[in-house]
């Protein structure tokens, strides 16, 4: 497979962004067009903790959880769900765990839209397993059963492949805690877009092969790390613009994705995933208010401006009041997914997204950054060197320096060491080289010296 | 575009709250007076490494006992423990001064050649089947600049080697950090497997999918909300015991 960088602007103007709407729509599954004029629901679930004890266990927990979801969904006359499976590491680890629960749960979905013509899709979501104990293991032994289990789950009903891919989380973790601006750009623009385009064009080889959906990915493992470090605006644990700048950082390495053969939709967890929209025009899944039962977030509302899938990201199995948990969370979305469409169907679309953004635009600065007309713009930066992954990850960053630097002459309020973090991290980037040799080889040896786990050779081919 | 003007709609309390006082000022209200405590403290709390060595060397050249000096560097790190708790300073902040004070213990350990007896020994891993370290990572940081020996196991442990460690090292405590529901089950198997073995340890229990309603279901289980907890608790062990009611009391707080 080869790759395209993306090096101008899927949308012509921020304001073309919408939900439910996109440049690239993706069919996918019994009769669901994604990004195609409608938002979908996309419900997420965990198994309880007692399930991975056997196989015929879990096969059975998901065959629950599937029959459940797909029952409410029609209780309620709701037209279209995906369902997403994000696998546990049994699944994973053992690919035919993971291509029977596939099958169990698309046989599931197929009696339900043979008997009720309910549009839907499985996505299922491999473990990034390539770890051992001590170190990364991006390219070794584990990188075979990994590809073997999209294929397993690819080739027995799931609709649409994803992953959360972990490349550059050795020198991130390491970063994040530090306040080091470098490493986290070295980390998540550098060595995990690497990974990414490493493991996507094979990903996508998989569906190819299957005649299903390279969906998409995300950068959960560090900038959704940096985000819940950082917490609720009461928390003392990260500054909140370094999660922001982070976030900035993320949408450079998740559209990597996209250049080496992903097609969307882009995970729930990427928050990111607004700005890469922009730039790669494909329609992606968001996750926001309805993802309480997971996490806290701060910009509930405004994650759903220019959503095509409408995520709860994960709920454990178990009973509530209203159901179970997953039919709880299904029946939310899918009242949430139906306000957006009626939005769409009768002209207030747009009306509806501002109302999301103003909601939030200022509740944090991780939201006011996400806001689809800053994100268009940190997009704008991103393409502007598209064909330079360090380039365009410090451009990134910087573009974010830029925006929370404005809004705080306007309403956004930022706390002093807000303030101050904000200003040492604009004052470090801005030291850094733009030449793109210079930056690998400093940060080479500076993390192989920092890093006792960091495995540049055989993690990355460096 | 809508606007909508921010206070009629969200507060942000962190801005109406902030502490008016700078964390350097009020890091200099808590340095001991004399010397050279005070310089050892105060490169502690800057987190910077190679003062913190110059500092001792010094000290040392002049006499000092190296393993008094830990007690020393421990004074920085008690005021960074207490700006930290008081929201002055951020994680980061303490996870750099941690690094330094680990830097400090090495070097005084080297110059001595008698023991350093820590405040207690604690075990900490992830759950058999998780590679999520980074709370984990800074449990055992924040432990460690709290004055504990930890006996870190890493991450995917599995469950006969935390119960073999525990047997080994007998600890104060146990901590286990999990990600993800299936993996976390291991912690029930742990606290199983301790308790036939007639070992009545406190087991603490956090991370993304653990809640305190799973961790109650287990004899030895103590949840554990934020990092920071896991300090507080082995403070808590040393001074009222280990009994798992009275942590539960303390604790446990839904």
């Amino acid at each position: 497979m080869t790759v395209n960088r993306f090096t101008s602007m899927a949308y012509g103007s921020a304001d073309e962004m919408i939900f439910g709407n996109a440049k690239k729509p993706v069919k996918a599954g019994l009769g669901l067009e994604i990004g195609a004029g409608y938002t979908t629901p996309e419900v997420n679930y965990a198994p309880r903790p007692e399930a991975g004890q056997s196989k015929d266990k879990l096969v059975r927990e998901y065959e629950k959880i599937t029959t459940d979801i797909m029952a409410r969904m029609v209780q309620v006359g709701f037209p279209a769900v995906v369902l997403e499976t994000e696998h546990v590491q049994e699944m994973t680890n053992n690919p035919k765990w993971g291509g029977e629960i596939a099958h169990a749960q698309k046989t599931i979905m197929e009696e339900y839209h043979e008997e009720y013509g309910i549009k839907c899709a499985l996505r299922h979501t491999p473990g990034d397993i390539r770890e051992d104990r001590d170190y990364l293991e991006l390219r070794g032994g584990k990188y075979s059963t990994l590809m073997e289990a999209f294929d397993e789950v690819a080739s027995n009903g799931a609709d649409l492949l994803s992953i959360e891919s972990m490349g550059g989380k050795e020198v991130f973790d390491h970063a994040i805690l530090r306040n080091d601006m470098q490493g986290i750009l070295y980390g998540i623009g550098c060595l995990g877009a690497m990974d990414m385009e490493y493991i996507w064009q094979d990903i996508a080889k998989v569906a190819k092969k299957n005649n299903v959906v390279p969906a998409g990915d995300t950068d959960c493992a560090q900038a959704n790390t940096a985000m819940f470090i950082a917490g609720g605006l009461l928390d003392k644990n990260l500054a909140h613009t370094l999660a922001t700048i982070t976030r900035a950082i993320a949408a450079s390495r998740s559209l990597v994705a996209y250049e080496a053969g992903a097609m969307g939709p882009g995970k729930d967890c990427g928050y990111e995933n607004t700005i890469v929209k922009s730039v790669a025009g494909v329609p992606i899944s968001q996750e926001g208010k309805t993802s309480t039962d997971a996490h806290s977030d701060v910009l509930g509302n405004l994650v759903m401006q220019c959503c095509d899938l409408w995520s709860n990201e994960s709920v454990e199995y178990h009973g509530e009041f209203g159901g179970t948990s997953v039919q709880c969370w299904a029946e939310t979305l899918g009242y949430d997914c139906s306000l957006m469409n009626v939005a769409l169907k009768s002209g207030n679309e747009k009306v509806l997204r501002d109302m999301f953004v103003a909601s939030d635009r200022y509740r944090d600065p991780q939201g006011y950054l996400l806001a689809y007309d800053n994100a268009y713009r940190v997009g704008e930066a991103i393409a502007k060197d598209g064909d330079n992954l360090y380039l365009r990850a410090k451009n990134a960053a910087l573009k974010a320096c830029e925006i929370l630097d404005e809004g705080k002459k306007g309403n956004l309020e930022l706390t002093r060491f807000e303030t101050n973090a904000l200003g040492k991290a604009k004052a470090d980037l801005e030291a850094l080289p733009d030449d793109i040799d210079q930056f690998m080889s400093d940060s080479m040896t500076k993390y192989k010296n920092e890093v006792k786990v960091f495995r540049p050779e055989s993690n990355y081919g460096l | 575009m809508i606007e909508v003007k921010p206070s009629d709609i969200l507060v942000r309390y962190n801005v109406k709250l902030e502490k008016e006082m700078a964390p350097e000022e009020a890091a200099e209200e808590l340095y001991p007076t004399e010397e050279p405590v005070r310089s050892i403290a105060k490169s502690i709390f800057e987190g910077e490494e190679d003062d913190v060595i110059e500092h001792l060397e010094k000290a040392i050249g002049a006499g000092k006992d190296p393993l008094d000096l830990i007690t020393d560097l421990m004074a920085g790190m008690d005021v960074v423990s207490k700006l930290y708790d008081d929201g002055v300073i951020f994680l980061p902040n303490v996870m750099m001064s941690a690094d330094a004070m680990l830097e400090g213990i090495d070097y005084c350990k080297s110059k001595s050649t008698k023991t350093h007896e820590s405040k207690g020994k604690i075990v900490c891993h992830v759950a058999e089947g998780d590679v999520h370290d980074i709370g984990k990572n800074i449990v055992a940081a924040l432990l460690r600049a709290g004055g504990y020996d930890v006996v870190d196991l890493g991450r995917d442990v599995p469950v006969e080697e935390v119960v073999e460690a525990v047997k080994k090292e007998k600890p104060i405590m146990v901590t286990g950090t999990a990600l993800m529901t299936t993996t976390m089950f291991a912690f029930k198997q742990i606290n199983d497997r301790l308790v036939e073995s007639g070992i009545k340890v406190p087991f603490q229990c956090g991370g993304g999918a653990v809640n305190q309603d799973f961790v109650e279901q287990y004899e030895l289980g103590v949840y554990g909300e934020e990092a920071g907890d896991a300090v507080k608790m082995a403070d808590t062990i040393r001074k009222k015991g280990s009994k798992i009611d009275g942590l539960r009391d303390q604790f446990h707080q839904h």
